[in-house]
C-alpha cells in the first residue's frame, strides 16, 4: 500500500481493537499490526495440500502428529510431537495433542471408531498458526489452530470442545459429507459441537446435569462480555459484547435465519439441532454420549443422510436410528421426538 | 470472474470478511473504501490488488477442485460499486489467499471509520 498519511493513516491494528482504541493502542497492539504488514504470502497455507504421514494400524490407537507453524501461515510446520512423546512443554502443543486424544477415545471407545477415517487416519494438527490468528479450522485434511490475538481471543487450543469440533469436520467429510451451505451446513456445524461438546464431557466424566453446554469455553478473555462462542443449552445467549455482537443463534425454526452471510448462517442456525440434541440428551439423562450420542452417531454415519440433508430429514433419521436401536415406543424415541418437536422441526 | 473495473473516484469498493469457527456480528461487518479519498495512485494500487485477488481466486478454484473443502475456514468477499451504486464486479477469495496489500486496505478502511471520517 502506498502512502496513507495524507489521508489520516497510523498503524494497522486488528479489526476489533480499531474500534475502542485510537493511536493511543499499547506497544502489544502496535506489535500486532507490524507483524500484519510483515506477513509473506509466499509462507501462506494452501488448505488440502498436506501429504498425510501414516495413520495407525492398530484399531484402539490414534497416530496424532502436533505441528508448530511458528507464528507463520505454513502447513503443516514443524513436527514437535508425534504418537507416544512425553510433553513437549508447549502448552498449546500439549493441548492439541491431549484433545486430539481426548477426541480419538470417545469415538473409538463409545463409538467403535478408529479415527477420523474409522480406518487409522493420522491426527493431523498445527498450532501457532499465523501471528494474533483468532480462529481454528479444517482444511480438509489437517486441524489449524491460532493463538488468538490475547486481546480478545486466547489460543484456540484451550477449548477441548473446540479440538473435537475440528476433527468432528473430517469425520463428517468421510461420511455424509454435509454440504457446507444453509441447512446441511448447520447440521454439520451441530454435529461437530455435539460431538466436540461430547468429547470434553466424557473427558471431565460429566453427566448431562453437570455439563455448562458451552461451546470454546476459556476462549474469549476476560475483556469480552460472554460465557463462549455457543450455547447449546440456550442458543442465543453465549455473548453479548460491544465489539462481537451479539450471539445470533435461534433456538426453534420461528426464528430460523435466512441470510446469505456465514455460508447460509451455518454457524447461526446450529442453534437450532443444537438445542433438539441437548432436549433428547436431558430427557434421558446420564452420560450424554452413551444414549444420545450414540443415536447421532449413528445419523452421522447412515448411508441415508445425504450430502443436502435438511433439519427435517436429519431429524427423521435420528428417530428411526432411536427406534431401531431401542424400540419405537422406547424412551430414546420419545426423548428424540421430543427434542425435535420442541424446535419446531418436527410436528 | 473478470478483471475489476478501473476505479474512478466515484467507485466504492466493498470488503467483508466471513466464515471461521463462529459467526460474530460485530466482526463480519462489510467494510468500505470510497475511492474519492484517495489519489488516483492509491486508486491504481488497489485496483492491481484486486485483480490480483481475482487472479488468486480463480488458481484456488482450480487448486481446490477435487479436494475436500475444509470447514471454518474465513473468506473475503470483495465488490466494486459504481457511482450510481451498483455492483459492477465481486470476488471471493480465501483469506490466505488474500494479497496482503489488500487485509492492509481492509484494515484501514475501519481505521478510518473509528476516526469518525468516512470509510
Amino acid at each position: 500500500m502506498t502512502d496513507h498519511s495524507a489521508s489520516g493513516g497510523r498503524s494497522f491494528l486488528p479489526p476489533y481493537l480499531l474500534e475502542r482504541v485510537a493511536s493511543a493502542g499499547s506497544d502489544h497492539q502496535r506489535e500486532c499490526a507490524r507483524q500484519t504488514l510483515l506477513v509473506d504470502q509466499q509462507f501462506r497455507a494452501r488448505g488440502g495440500a498436506t501429504a498425510l504421514p501414516p495413520g495407525s494400524p492398530e484399531r484402539g490407537v490414534p497416530a496424532r502428529y502436533v505441528h508448530s507453524a511458528e507464528q507463520r501461515q505454513v502447513l503443516p510446520g514443524r513436527l514437535v510431537r508425534r504418537e507416544g512423546e512425553g510433553d513437549s512443554g508447549d502448552p498449546a502443543v500439549d493441548e492439541a495433542y491431549r484433545g486430539l486424544g481426548a477426541t480419538y477415545r470417545l469415538f473409538w471407545e463409545a463409538y467403535e471408531r478408529h479415527s477420523i477415517d474409522a480406518e487409522g487416519m493420522a491426527l493431523l494438527a498445527t498450532v501457532h498458526y499465523g501471528r494474533d490468528y483468532e480462529n481454528a479450522f479444517w482444511d480438509g485434511q489437517q486441524m489449524v489452530f491460532g493463538d488468538g490475538d490475547g486481546e480478545l481471543f486466547n489460543r484456540f487450543t484451550v477449548a477441548l470442545d473446540i479440538v473435537a469440533h475440528e476433527l468432528t469436520h473430517g469425520v463428517i467429510q468421510h461420511e455424509a459429507a454435509l454440504a457446507y451451505v444453509g441447512q446441511s451446513g448447520a447440521l454439520n456445524e451441530s454435529l461437530c459441537d455435539v460431538f466436540g461438546s461430547l468429547a470434553r464431557q466424557r473427558e471431565l466424566g460429566q453427566s448431562v446435569d453437570e455439563a455448562d453446554w458451552l461451546i470454546g469455553k476459556g476462549l474469549f478473555t476476560e475483556r469480552v462480555a460472554g460465557r463462549a462462542l455457543r450455547s447449546m443449552a440456550r442458543p442465543g445467549t453465549a455473548y453479548d459484547d460491544p465489539l462481537l455482537g451479539r450471539d445470533p443463534q435461534p433456538d426453534h425454526m420461528d426464528a430460523f435465519v435466512e441470510t446469505e452471510a456465514d455460508s447460509g448462517g451455518v454457524h447461526i442456525n446450529s442453534g437450532i439441532p443444537n438445542r433438539a440434541f441437548h432436549l433428547a440428551a436431558m430427557a434421558l439423562g446420564g452420560r450424554a454420549w452413551e444414549r444420545a450420542g450414540r443415536i447421532w452417531y449413528d445419523t452421522l454415519v447412515d448411508r441415508r443422510l445425504e450430502q443436502d440433508s435438511d433439519f427435517a430429514a436429519f431429524a427423521a433419521l435420528t428417530l428411526d436410528n432411536a427406534e431401531r436401536r431401542h424400540g419405537a415406543s422406547s424412551q430414546e424415541a420419545t426423548a428424540v421426538r421430543e427434542g425435535w418437536r420442541r424446535v419446531g422441526v418436527l410436528s | 470472474m473478470s478483471q475489476p473495473p478501473r476505479l474512478t473516484p466515484g467507485s466504492v469498493v466493498r470488503l467483508r470478511r466471513e466464515g471461521g469457527v463462529a459467526h460474530f456480528p460485530g466482526l463480519s461487518q462489510p467494510r468500505c473504501i470510497r475511492c474519492d479519498r484517495y489519489s488516483e495512485a492509491q486508486r491504481d494500487e488497489l485496483w492491481q490488488l484486486l485483480s490480483r485477488a481475482e487472479a488468486e481466486a480463480e488458481a484456488e478454484a482450480e487448486a481446490e477442485a477435487g479436494r475436500a473443502p475444509g470447514a471454518d475456514r474465513r473468506r473475503f468477499r470483495l465488490s466494486v460499486e459504481d457511482a450510481n451504486g451498483a455492483a459492477s464486479w465481486a470476488v471471493a477469495v480465501a483469506e490466505e489467499a488474500l494479497p496482503p496489500g489488500l487485509i492492509e486496505w481492509w484494515r484501514r478502511a475501519e481505521t478510518q471509520a473509528e476516526n469518525g471520517s468516512a470509510p
